[in-house]
């Protein structure tokens, strides 16, 4: 299991564009990932409860990867954070 | 309570309207054709050879003063059946015709009562006239008024009744135009002996003014003008027109009497120098406020409207200002605001009244053949000259009105919030319906409700029902899919019989069809009527399939507008499906409905999308515009909490189309399916131009 905390710098925080991006990317990977904001935790490949989340810029997310690919998976999706949110 | 009743007065002002709205045509017709086959005037400019009786000019001219004058005289008829169809809460082409009965009833019954009392001899001078053929009380417009608003109130307490079954066919709407009849053979009875006192009242007001001067003239025109709502001006000016009430004068060596004729034989002899200011201070005093207060007032009244409203309310009020300048024919306008605004009116008659005082002071001596517009003015003033006349006060005068007018009641109708045409609130008409009014209906709905249940149900839902009729004893439907409708749960409601005719349902209940008829409309107006589940009555073949998480299922438009394959929206995230499978619209109406029957799952902080799960457990993205989150909410009103149930066509989001276009943005809405890959198959099932509702994608 690997994780990463989060601050999003987005002005938009993760609304339904990056919401489907991010959600495809897990999809890639056979490990689970979920992300927590708030004590609630979701999984990332339901594009539905993602969005559900609402999260805003300033909001502190954490991303949980558990699995077999979780190294990769780890550094693309942390990858996708910095870039993207 | 006040407010109820401010209400209801509004409700009245607004049912004039629909005959109002036929009045400036019919006084351009009637100022425009009578005053060119005036005799008089015809001889006076000798314009006999070409306008003569039988002659192409005249002919033409006299059909126009003859149509125009059907209007007006028949005016009472169209309100009696304008205001009925006004009031009434529905079934209103049953009000109209009990309206039109009810006042000939009315006529007749006070016809049968002079006629036995020694006819229109022995009723004072003025008091009778001739409606539709019938010999009656002169009541003007008041008669058809009092005929309408009783005849609403009839029908609305009424048009549900059921009767014994004996007598059931006689029940429903078809005891309304009953009913009325009989209460208005009664309320004529009455009219013929309390309307006369009520006339010799106001003759009697004439020997006031003959022995107040001045302010006698004053007088007469506040009383002419108060009075015209009530028809009865006509016994008050008359007289002085036509009797020596009016003055008497020796023209030529004839005695004549009544001002107008004194001013028409003035105006007939060559030895006239002026006209005699005695005769025509019941008259000339009109020109003024016809000609320039009026029209101000339409003009206040026109910049007082709502921005939104003013197209609308501008045709209206130019149209009857355009009357009132040229005929005089001011009803048009005066009853835009009469009623509405009566304290406007009164105002309106104070200032009428100065007027003829100002022409009786200034003598001015201009006369007319019935009222003050800019026709009769040149003939009878301008052409004179004004030597004889002293026309040019009236201009003098009229500027000073227009002034007056215009800020007298700009001010008053903004200061004092009237509603005149287009200050509405928009809406009114729901605003109407108070909680007394919600509870009537409730009682009302209670009675007939669980047949109209079992209807509903029986027809296959509200939705399968395109078109409601009744002839007889039979309810006559047109359903949309006819395989869903349920014969016995129709019997079960009471029916005796159901015949099948394609799309076409007849369902046999007697003769108190009527009222079943107007029970099932009350009950589908209902919100109510959307919940009947029709799924219960037929065996549902949806639990049996998918093992996935979502079972099949359709959703509809979101929104009325133009169709886009989602693979053309200009917006990657969707048109790389990577929100989803889906369709997109380009909408009409900034209105975006419910797709499903649900619940609200997300509703975005932005207000530009929210997330809805089907009850058959599709997810569902509603995204408004594109890129719109950078609008942080601003244009976009949101009717939806999370967690909320919904159902297929629910309002959830309004918004401006407009100002969002403007900011630049796209306006392409997607309704994408978000757990797509629990689907095998999904389609789109729409194309080119779609209405919210209407079938847009099926889900397997």
């Amino acid at each position: 299991m690997k994780s990463f905390t989060y601050v999003i710098k987005d002005e938009t925080g993760i609304h339904a564009r990056p919401a489907g991006l991010l959600s495809k990317l897990a999809k890639k990977f056979s490990s689970e990932i979920m992300i927590e904001k708030d004590k609630k935790t979701v999984n990332v490949t339901r594009l539905m409860m993602l969005m559900g989340l609402g999260v805003k810029c300033g909001d502190t997310v954490t991303v949980t990867v558990t699995g077999d690919d979780e190294e990769t998976a780890f550094e693309e999706i942390s990858e996708f954070f910095k870039r993207n949110l | 309570m006040k407010t109820e009743a401010f209400g209801v007065l509004q409700r009245v002002g607004r049912s004039f309207m629909l005959p109002i709205a036929l009045l400036p045509v019919a006084g351009l017709l009637l100022g425009i054709g009578s005053s060119f086959t005036n005799p008089t005037t015809l001889e006076t400019y000798r314009l006999t050879k070409l306008i003569y009786e039988g002659g192409l000019l005249y002919t033409i001219l006299d059909i126009m003063s003859k149509t125009g004058s059907v209007v007006f005289d028949n005016l009472p008829l169209l309100f009696a059946m304008g205001v009925a169809i006004g009031m009434a809460k529905r079934e209103k082409e049953v009000a109209a015709l009990s309206g039109a009965i009810a006042y000939l009833i009315m006529n007749a019954s006070i016809s049968t009562l002079i006629a036995s009392h020694g006819g229109v001899e022995s009723m004072a001078p003025n008091s009778t006239t001739t409606s539709l053929g019938i010999t009656t009380l002169q009541m003007g417009v008041f008669g058809g008024i009092i005929v309408g608003l009783g005849v609403a109130a009839l029908h609305n307490r009424f048009y549900k009744i059921q009767l014994p079954q004996v007598l059931s066919f006689f029940g429903g709407t078809r005891f309304v135009p009953i009913i009325s009849s009989l209460v208005y053979l009664l309320v004529g009875v009455l009219m013929y002996f309390v309307w006369p006192i009520v006339q010799s009242w106001i003759a009697s007001l004439g020997n006031l003014v003959l022995e107040s001067g001045y302010f006698g003239t004053w007088i007469y025109g506040v009383i002419e003008r108060a009075l015209i709502p009530f028809g009865l001006h006509h016994v008050f000016y008359m007289p002085f027109w036509q009797t020596e009430l009016g003055g008497a004068m020796v023209i030529d060596g004839n005695l004549i009497q009544g001002a107008q004729n004194i001013y028409f034989a003035q105006l007939a002899s060559k030895s006239t120098q002026q006209f005699a200011v005695e005769a025509t201070r019941f008259m000339s005093g009109k020109f003024p406020f016809m000609i320039f207060g009026l029209p101000a007032a339409a003009y206040a009244m026109y910049r007082a409207a709502r921005p939104e409203k003013r197209k609308v309310v501008g045709s209206l009020l130019l149209s009857a200002a355009i009357t009132s300048i040229l005929t005089g024919i001011t009803e048009p306008l005066e009853f835009t605001f009469l009623f509405v605004a009566p304290i406007m009116y009164a105002v309106h008659c104070v200032l009428a009244g100065l007027s003829f005082m100002l022409m009786h002071i200034l003598n001015v001596g201009v006369g007319m053949t019935f009222s003050g517009g800019l026709i009769d003015l040149t003939l009878f003033g301008i052409l004179q000259g004004n030597a004889k006349t002293n026309w040019i006060w009236v201009v003098v005068v009229g500027l000073g009105y227009a002034l007056i007018y215009y800020l007298v009641f700009y001010f008053m109708i903004t200061k004092m919030n009237l509603k005149t045409p287009g200050r509405e609130a928009d809406d009114e008409e729901t605003k109407l319906y108070t909680r007394a009014d919600v509870n009537e209906r409730k009682q009302r709905l209670a009675a007939g409700e669980n047949t109209s249940r079992l209807i509903v149900a029986g027809l296959g839902g509200k939705r399968n029902i395109s078109d409601i009729d009744c002839c007889a004893t039979r309810l006559r439907i047109t359903v949309k899919d006819e395989s869903l409708v349920n014969d016995s749960l129709l019997k079960e409601s009471g029916a005796s019989g159901v015949i099948h005719k394609g799309n076409g349902v007849q369902v046999v209940y007697g003769p108190q069809v009527s009222v079943v008829k107007s029970n099932l409309e009350d009950f589908l107006d209902s919100p109510e009527s959307e919940n009947i589940n029709i799924e219960a009555a037929k065996p549902s073949q949806q639990a049996a399939s998918v093992a996935k998480n979502a079972k099949p299922c359709t959703l509809y438009s979101h929104l009325t507008g133009r169709v886009v394959a989602l693979s053309d929206v200009k917006d990657e995230a969707f048109s790389a499906k990577i929100l989803g499978e889906g369709v997109a619209v380009v909408p009409d109406e900034g209105i975006l409905h419910s797709p499903c029957d649900g619940r609200i799952e997300k509703v975005f902080d932005t207000k530009h999308a929210l997330n809805i799960v089907s009850d058959e457990g599709c997810e569902i993205l509603l995204h408004i515009g594109l890129d719109t989150v950078k609008l942080s909410g601003k244009f976009f009103t949101v009717h939806v909490k999370d967690g909320d149930k919904i159902h297929k066509g629910d309002k959830l989001i309004t918004f401006d189309l407009k100002s969002i276009k403007k900011e630049g943005f796209d306006i392409t809405t997607p309704m994408v399916i978000c757990n797509s890959e629990d689907y095998e198959e999904i389609r789109t099932v729409c194309k080119d131009n779609v209405s919210a509702g209407e079938k847009a994608i099926e889900a397997n």
